[in-house]
């Protein structure tokens, strides 16, 4: 897996490539943690590129967004491949989660 | 089991027996002057009573002489008087009268004549003066009824010619009373010659000596007894004993003391002995006597003895009684006393049973004094604190001890987690390596990493010793080993430069045997150089097993300028390298043989066509048959690597594919991996690839996460099988706590908000949601999961 980080205007851009998995889900933990810490409270998750998660990387999702939502943040996903979306589905989080198709889309909200 | 301290009862304490210790002491030291002071006051009374006696009884032989000595002397003159010629008899018999009315004892006089000496015409002529009823009476005894020339009174003092007491008879014609008489011979001179005519006699009532026989009193029953020269009682206080003869009444049934008393006394002798008393029952009595003047009486006074010490007796009961009261008195007294004094050492072992059964804040009895009780106790109290300082001590130790032991396996953990673990080789490569400490932690070490993707480097090592030090030492060796070990880099260079680095700092002198070799996983070739270890064996296939016998430098540690060579050697398609340490060959069975070299290569041999994990765990387990009972000396190492075929020559993909992973996470790459490689051989779309990672993944890092409660190693075996062209059958196994994800409650977990989501229970979800049958079954020490997934 590879994050990438984008600082726009508006919110930071979190780009994620590969695999989100136990192995290495304390990556992005350590990444979101970083950004409330510096009091970025208007994340956008950038999901395009990955192409597999598992209940750790959803726990590290979920995990930022209970901690922005308490600080009247933003935290929202964008560009969930086919696969992915189901997973969201499966676990209940598209309810819960802000997802949009796309990064133009989700940046309206911010 | 815990001693139990007998109770002390009363009678077994000190108290009661110093108490009756004491007593005894006592009453022996009592005794002896009780028993001296009672023998020599019976001494004294005896004295005593012997004077007493004796005393009285010459006290009233006194009195009776003095009542007799007129009724003697009388006669005695007048008879005188009658001598001479010129005298007349009736001028005699004249005073005589006088005297009889005078006398008190004498109440009759008697002048008897010769026949015809009274009176020419009168054989018998005896005038006979008497008192009675107070008047003076005269009468002429002499009759042939009453022929006083055979009587006693007239015949005994004309035969004996002196003056005669009679023995006490009953005088019927003349006095008629009972009496003794006191006859005199009277003289006349006739013609100068001296003639007998007659008897002048003085009758003596008895009844008077009676009286006074009856006044005398000695003790309680003691009396007096008078009795005439031939034993005859003439008085005594006892009316059953008058007018009897004493050897009557003593000649039956009384003891040879009696008869001599009684003889002493008719002897007319004078004395004091013990007798059986004069009654008709045997009183143990003394007898004081002595002889009445020329009467030929005998005066005696007798008295029970035990009416003597009946005083002393007294005397002696009260004593006796006092006593006793006094040792009861003392005896209460000791025990108190005592008591009072062994009551700190009852407390102190009261105290000592709650130290023994481990309350060593037990309270010890305070004592002020300096006694030897308080010192006991002190001394107790000084044992007291030394055993809890002990006690507290031990406590410390123990769990430094402890903390130690801890600490030693957390050592070994992290010396165990040093060692790799993921044997992942190439397809044409097999490698495996195991490391059975002796001790908790060893001094043995393997290793083996990639340098590059063509390149893996190998080594063993041994720390010459064993536990923390030779532990660390490994340690140190394999972190410089993955140091200096780089791409490029000639093995000896590397060798030569762990020594120098091994020997800048080593104060204790280790050292270590090593062995490294860096394999080219194309070629086949290896590159190696031996640093003083055992040599390693080379298995062919057809039982072929060689060593590769060649040393390339000394041991890590000894020399820091060591030069070190490098070999060659390479690896023929089949072949397998076994590197070992000589925790095999000095194995030790119970009979002390070692395992040795040629049972080592016979063992090799046997196993070269097993993969090397077969042939490494074979191997351990025979050295454990070998060595079983006996204590593992050593560390064991092996690792073996094999070059099964030549590079490219892949297998033809199975229909069954087994994936064995250890409980790390980092394992999880080689899931996905394997999956991808299936999805491929296996035609699985995407899509159910992912689903089949996603839920194996949940499924093992839960195992990984909270199967194992310890810190050792574990396996996790995963069967995928193809079943059928688009169903895949996936059996999970692992040995850890029991856990059916199937009673997992999730459902609701899912449709909750935001704030309350949890995490947990999302990939049991997971699993049941993605696969088309999930099962569960306890099969032995193992969870077996079965899934299926059609696609």
């Amino acid at each position: 897996m590879e994050i990438n980080e984008i600082k726009t205007d508006q919110c930071v851009i979190i780009g994620i490539t590969g695999r989100l998995d136990t192995t290495n889900y304390s990556v992005l933990e350590k990444k979101i943690m970083e950004l409330i810490d510096n009091n970025s409270t208007k994340i956008l998750v950038e999901c395009s590129k990955m192409d597999y998660i598992s209940s750790s990387g959803l726990r590290i999702l979920l995990m930022g967004l209970k901690k922005i939502t308490l600080m009247k943040g933003k935290f929202a996903l964008c560009g969930l491949q086919e696969n992915i979306s189901e997973i969201f589905e499966i676990s209940g989080f598209t309810s819960i989660f802000d997802i949009h198709a796309s990064t133009e889309d989700a940046l309206k909200v911010f | 089991m815990r001693f139990r301290f007998p109770r002390i009862t009363f009678f077994r304490g000190l108290a009661f027996r110093y108490s009756i210790f004491f007593l005894i002491a006592i009453v022996m030291i009592l005794f002896v002057p009780l028993v001296i002071g009672y023998g020599s006051a019976s001494v004294l009374l005896f004295i005593k009573a012997q004077k007493e006696a004796t005393i009285l009884t010459e006290q009233t032989v006194a009195r009776f002489k003095n009542v007799l000595q007129p009724t003697e002397l009388v006669p005695q003159t007048l008879v005188q008087a009658m001598e001479n010629p010129n005298i007349n008899a009736g001028e005699v018999l004249r005073i005589a009268r006088d005297f009889v009315r005078h006398d008190t004892v004498v109440f009759g006089t008697c002048l008897a004549f010769e026949p015809y000496l009274g009176g020419k015409d009168s054989y018998w002529y005896a005038p006979y003066a008497f008192e009675k009823h107070g008047r003076l009476t005269t009468r002429i005894l002499g009759s042939s009824d009453y022929d006083y020339f055979k009587m006693d009174w007239y015949r005994l003092p004309k035969l004996l010619n002196m003056p005669v007491w009679t023995e006490p008879y009953y005088d019927a014609g003349g006095g008629d009373t009972l009496m003794c008489t006191y006859s005199t011979p009277v003289y006349r001179n006739v013609g100068g010659k001296r003639i007998f005519t007659g008897v002048l006699t003085m009758d003596v009532s008895l009844s008077s000596f009676s009286r006074m026989v009856k006044s005398v009193n000695i003790f309680k029953t003691g009396y007096g007894v008078l009795i005439s020269r031939q034993g005859k009682i003439i008085a005594s206080p006892r009316p059953v004993m008058n007018n009897q003869n004493i050897l009557d009444i003593t000649r039956v049934g009384k003891g040879k003391l009696t008869q001599l008393a009684v003889r002493g006394m008719m002897a007319g002798k004078s004395g004091f002995s013990s007798m059986d008393g004069l009654e008709a029952k045997k009183f143990p009595s003394f007898l004081s006597y002595a002889p009445v003047g020329k009467t030929g009486w005998s005066f005696g006074i007798l008295f029970p003895e035990e009416e003597l010490y009946d005083d002393m007796y007294k005397f002696l009961k009260v004593m006796s009684w006092m006593f006793g009261i006094s040792i009861f008195i003392l005896l209460i007294t000791t025990i108190l006393i005592t008591r009072k004094m062994t009551r700190p050492i009852v407390r102190l072992v009261e105290a000592t049973h709650k130290i023994g059964q481990g309350d060593f804040n037990a309270k010890l009895p305070v004592r002020k004094s300096k006694d030897e009780v308080a010192q006991l106790t002190r001394a107790f109290g000084v044992m007291q604190d030394e055993l809890r300082n002990y006690i507290h001590h031990l406590e410390v130790t123990t769990t430094e001890k402890e903390k130690i032991e801890s600490e030693l396996k957390v050592a070994h953990n992290i010396q165990m987690g040093m060692l790799p673990r993921g044997f992942s080789t190439p397809d044409n490569w097999d490698l495996f390596a195991t490391l059975d400490p002796a001790k908790a932690v060893g001094g043995d070490l393997y290793d083996f990493f990639y340098l590059d993707a063509d390149h893996l480097c190998i080594a063993i090592g041994d720390v010459a010793g064993k536990g923390v030090p030779a532990s660390l030492f490994m340690m140190v060796t394999r972190t410089l080993l993955r140091a200096k070990a780089v791409a490029g880099t000639p093995i000896n260079l590397v060798m030569q430069s762990i020594n120098h680095e091994l020997c800048q700092d080593n104060p204790s002198q280790m050292f270590v045997t090593f062995f490294a070799g860096i394999v080219d996983l194309k070629t086949g070739e290896m590159e190696f150089c031996n640093a003083g270890h055992n040599y390693p064996y080379v298995l062919g296939s057809g039982e072929q097993i060689r060593q590769l016998k060649v040393r390339n430098g000394l041991p890590f540690g000894i020399y820091d300028t060591a030069d070190y060579t490098s070999s060659k050697f390479s690896f023929n398609p089949g072949e397998i390298l076994v590197l070992t340490t000589d925790g095999i060959t000095d194995a030790l069975n119970i009979t002390n043989d070692f395992f040795g070299e040629a049972k080592l290569a016979a063992s090799l041999t046997a196993l070269a066509s097993k993969n090397t994990r077969a042939l490494t765990e074979l191997l351990i387990g025979e050295l454990k048959r070998f060595s079983s009972g006996a204590e593992q000396a050593d560390d064991i190492t092996i690792l073996a690597l094999q070059y099964k075929t030549a590079a490219g020559a892949m297998p033809p993909p199975a229909q069954t594919v087994q994936l064995t992973l250890l409980n790390q996470v980092s394992e999880l790459d080689k899931l996905a991996a394997r999956i991808e490689e299936l999805s491929g051989t296996w035609n699985i779309p995407p899509k159910t690839g992912m689903e089949v990672n996603l839920v194996l993944e949940e499924l093992f890092t839960n195992v990984v996460f909270y199967a194992f409660d310890d810190q050792h190693e574990h396996t996790i075996i995963i069967d995928f099988v193809l079943t059928d062209v688009h169903q895949l059958l996936i059996r999970l196994e692992d040995d850890g706590k029991p856990f059916n994800l199937l009673e997992t409650k999730v459902d609701d977990v899912i449709d909750k908000p935001l704030e309350e989501r949890q995490i947990g229970g999302l990939g049991v979800h997971f699993v049941r949601k993605m696969m088309d049958s999930v099962e569960y079954r306890r099969d032995g020490d193992k969870n077996i999961v079965t899934l299926t997934k059609n696609f």
